[in-house]
């Protein structure tokens, strides 16, 4: 069964265990200019405090709620789409979705066109830029820790609940019934955007004020191009034998130089 | 062009091994593309790492603690090196378990990390990833201005502190070689918190003496206001209880108060150029001093550009850095003693530094205010306050009045539970001691990290050290303090004259709105 994670945004509290465990479990290098930035500073960045080397990050967001001053805080990382486009963009299969939910990225089959970085409709996917030999880099959902029935890290470390891990359908009821009973905001995040996403998030204000892609198709991305681009292997060989019948046809009766 | 068709008429073995040599190379290129490879989650980027073995369980299972506690940014007190953190939740542990802190707000936060800044997750935090915030190089850079005078002032526990960080067993007591190395580092004038602290007995005691006598009309029972952390707690979660707390300083903020004021008046030294310092074994202290109620030497000289009345708090712990990075061989230093004027303490003030110290002190001397007899030798040894129970009761005689109930209470799940007593209608006692950290200042978050956990084992011995020094002490009781009596007559008159409530006494805000309160017991953060 697919698994997934739900984020109830009003129950984060900011202490960012979740990308401190994400830290650890990938072995990510710290970098001191990230370290040193806030939750404030992320959320005033254009790319959402997603690094190669931070996969996950806690942007804090100030905001009027009830007339009153509050202050929310987003975690932000792959949304681990049901129908990715990266994996449809993905020419070297580098970029698959397993059965489980992650999407996950080899990078002994990548050869760094970047296409990947282009689909991604969240713009999440970041480049090595300063590596020699780069690679795309992004959150793989504990890709071994779910196949070995463990949840992720960073919903593993969650002092308050606020990311809870498990079957995505379960989780979608539950976001629905929180949704009901605490007052939020009628849209789970997630559970159609972009086709459906394997992390689903939920809150008590509107996401667009917490730069959440809410003008974001219902459509899976794969599905704009799939109808044309399937025919794809037919137009190259057909194209081919016609280019071939027309040589073959040209040179008919010609004598060989030799 | 001339066409090539017709030109190979049969296979060559070279046309053939070009073409078998075509087929693998695509074929090889097929491979590492990935092509009929089977999707395997051991191919993900990552997912080498370590983490604690509680997460590491199959499923969603239970865990007896998860993550940490959140620390602001803007914290005045408490920092943290992610780098360090390794998830192991011992921050939260004490925060909720022994603070009762963390968890008690509902969710979500409103704005504010809920934080009394106590420091205490900075002694159980077990790679050091928590810190107390380094103001070191503020004081670095005032020692090295000629221009400015800077007066430090050692609270009582961190002389049975300092010691540790130099190798000395567990409680030795430094006091002379801690004065001698702040000469050292340049400090112009060391003062001793110690002659505070009998003045917040005065100032307490006389309050306390006053409420009891209907004079003043505030509630019994009276509670102690020189724990920052304590008192933070208080405007959180007992904001109906704020009247009930003392409204004399802490010794801390007492003298700073009197440094810009008093000391300034006497020695004639401007106010404005006076940078005061205070040596503390807490991280509370830091963020007391940026209070804006702080500020009264300003208020009374009326000149805004006298800076707050404490400039800079330093936990024992960045003493200890500074004397190390100034290449102080703190070991063979002699024995010095505190500058005059503000430098005398008791060994009633001396027992500040241990959980029940306040109320022994102030029982001595509230007995003197009384009846205006010196104390028996039996409240020179309170046994009942002694030691590091969590609460501790005690009914003290003194004639004219009979039995004063009295109650010591140190850590704040201790001091929480007391207090929903309190608000459900029980409070027999006239006054309440009450510290933040379980065994009060000497295990301050600002005290040197023992070598070993948290314990009441170092606990007794850096307390046992503090008793000590009062044993041996020429005098015992407050009011017996010459500068006290001096300060008095040349310059405060009386305890709780205008001049003292100008000075040594303050005001509490509530803190309510900053959380939503926890609704239930069943309501907990997880």
């Amino acid at each position: 069964m697919a698994k997934g994670v739900l984020v109830d945004i009003p129950k984060c509290i900011g202490c960012e265990s979740c990308s401190v465990a994400c830290k650890l479990w990938n072995e990510l290098e710290w970098d001191e200019q990230e370290k040193n930035k806030t939750a404030i500073d992320r959320a005033k960045e254009p790319n959402n405090g997603l690094w190669p080397e931070e996969w996950t990050s806690i942007n804090r967001y100030d905001l009027e709620k009830d007339s009153e001053s509050v202050a929310r805080y987003v975690k932000t990382q792959c949304m681990h789409c049901e129908d990715p486009a990266c994996v449809s963009s993905c020419f070297s299969k580098a970029f698959q979705k397993l059965p489980e939910g992650p999407v996950i990225y080899d990078q002994s089959l990548c050869v760094g066109c970047r296409y990947c970085m282009m689909a991604c409709p969240f713009d999440v996917l970041r480049y090595e830029w300063k590596k020699a030999i780069p690679g795309v880099r992004k959150c793989q959902m504990c890709a071994t820790r779910v196949a070995n029935n463990q949840e992720t890290a960073c919903t593993s470390v969650c002092p308050t609940g606020a990311i809870i891990f498990g079957d995505r359908e379960e989780l979608l009821a539950e976001a629905k019934k929180r949704i009901k009973e605490n007052g939020y905001v009628d849209r789970v995040f997630g559970e159609k955007e972009a086709g459906g996403t394997s992390w689903l998030y939920i809150s008590d204000t509107p996401f667009e004020q917490m730069r959440f892609r809410t003008d974001i198709t219902s459509k899976p991305l794969p599905s704009y191009t799939e109808g044309y681009m399937k025919a794809t292997p037919f137009v190259g060989v057909g194209w081919a034998a016609i280019l071939a019948g027309l040589y073959v046809y040209n040179n008919k009766g010609k004598e060989p130089l030799d | 062009m001339a066409s090539k068709v017709g030109r190979v008429k049969s296979l060559s073995r070279r046309s053939f091994l070009k073409f078998v040599g075509g087929a693998s190379l695509v074929g090889v290129t097929l491979n590492l593309t990935g092509c009929g490879k089977p999707i395997t989650p051991d191919k993900a980027i990552g997912g080498n790492g370590w983490m604690p073995t509680q997460y590491n369980a199959p499923g969603n299972w239970p865990t007896s603690v998860r993550g940490r506690v959140p620390i602001d940014p803007e914290n005045p007190a408490i920092v943290r090196d992610d780098q360090k953190c390794i998830l192991c939740g011992q921050c939260i542990e004490v925060c909720e378990k022994i603070q009762s802190v963390f968890g008690n707000y509902e969710l979500p936060i409103k704005k504010e990390f809920v934080c009394v800044n106590c420091g205490q997750c900075i002694q159980w935090c077990p790679s050091g990833a928590i810190s107390e915030r380094d103001d070191v190089n503020r004081v670095f850079k005032a020692l090295a201005d000629p221009n400015v005078t800077v007066v430090v002032q050692t609270a009582p526990a961190t002389r049975i502190g300092l010691g540790e960080e130099f190798g000395m067993p567990v409680g030795t007591n430094v006091q002379g070689k801690q004065v001698a190395a702040l000469r050292k580092l340049g400090f112009d004038v060391v003062f001793d918190t110690n002659f505070t602290a009998d003045l917040t007995i005065m100032e307490e005691g006389t309050e306390l003496v006053k409420r009891v006598t209907g004079e003043l009309h505030h509630p019994i029972p009276q509670m102690t206001s020189c724990c920052p952390g304590w008192v933070k707690f208080v405007e959180y979660f007992y904001p109906e209880l704020i009247p009930n707390l003392s409204s004399a300083k802490s010794p801390q903020q007492m003298e700073g108060a009197l440094i810009k004021t008093y000391f300034a008046e006497k020695k004639e030294v401007d106010p404005k150029k006076i940078f005061s310092v205070a040596i503390m074994p807490c991280t509370a202290k830091k963020f007391e001093c940026q209070r804006p109620e702080m500020n009264s030497a300003s208020k009374e000289l009326n000149d805004s550009n006298v800076s707050p009345d404490v400039d800079v708090v330093l936990t024992t712990r960045e003493l200890a850095r500074m004397i190390k990075r100034s290449g102080i061989d703190f070991a063979s230093l002699p024995e010095e003693e505190y500058d005059k004027l503000m430098g005398t303490g008791t060994g009633a003030g001396v027992i500040f530094g241990t959980t029940g110290g306040v109320m022994e002190a102030a029982v001595r001397s509230a007995y003197y205010l009384i009846t205006g007899q010196q104390p028996p030798a039996a409240l020179w040894n309170l046994t009942p306050v002694r030691g590091m129970q969590g609460v501790k009761e005690a009914a003290v005689n003194i004639p004219g009045v009979g039995d004063v109930k009295v109650a010591v209470i140190s850590g704040l799940a201790n001091a929480r539970k007391v207090m929903d007593q309190m608000k459900a209608g029980h409070a027999p006692w006239a006054f309440m001691e009450i510290m933040a950290c379980p065994g009060g200042c000497e295990y301050g978050g600002g005290q040197p990290r023992a070598s070993s956990p948290p314990s009441d084992e170092d606990r007794n011995r850096r307390a046992a050290s503090l008793y000590n020094i009062d044993a041996k002490a020429k005098l015992r009781n407050s009011h017996d303090n010459p500068e006290i009596k001096q300060i008095y007559a040349d310059f405060l008159t009386a305890p709780m004259s205008e001049k003292a409530e100008e000075l040594l006494h303050t005001h509490y805000v509530s803190r309510a709105d900053d959380f939503i309160p926890k609704k239930s017991e069943e309501n907990k953060l997880y």
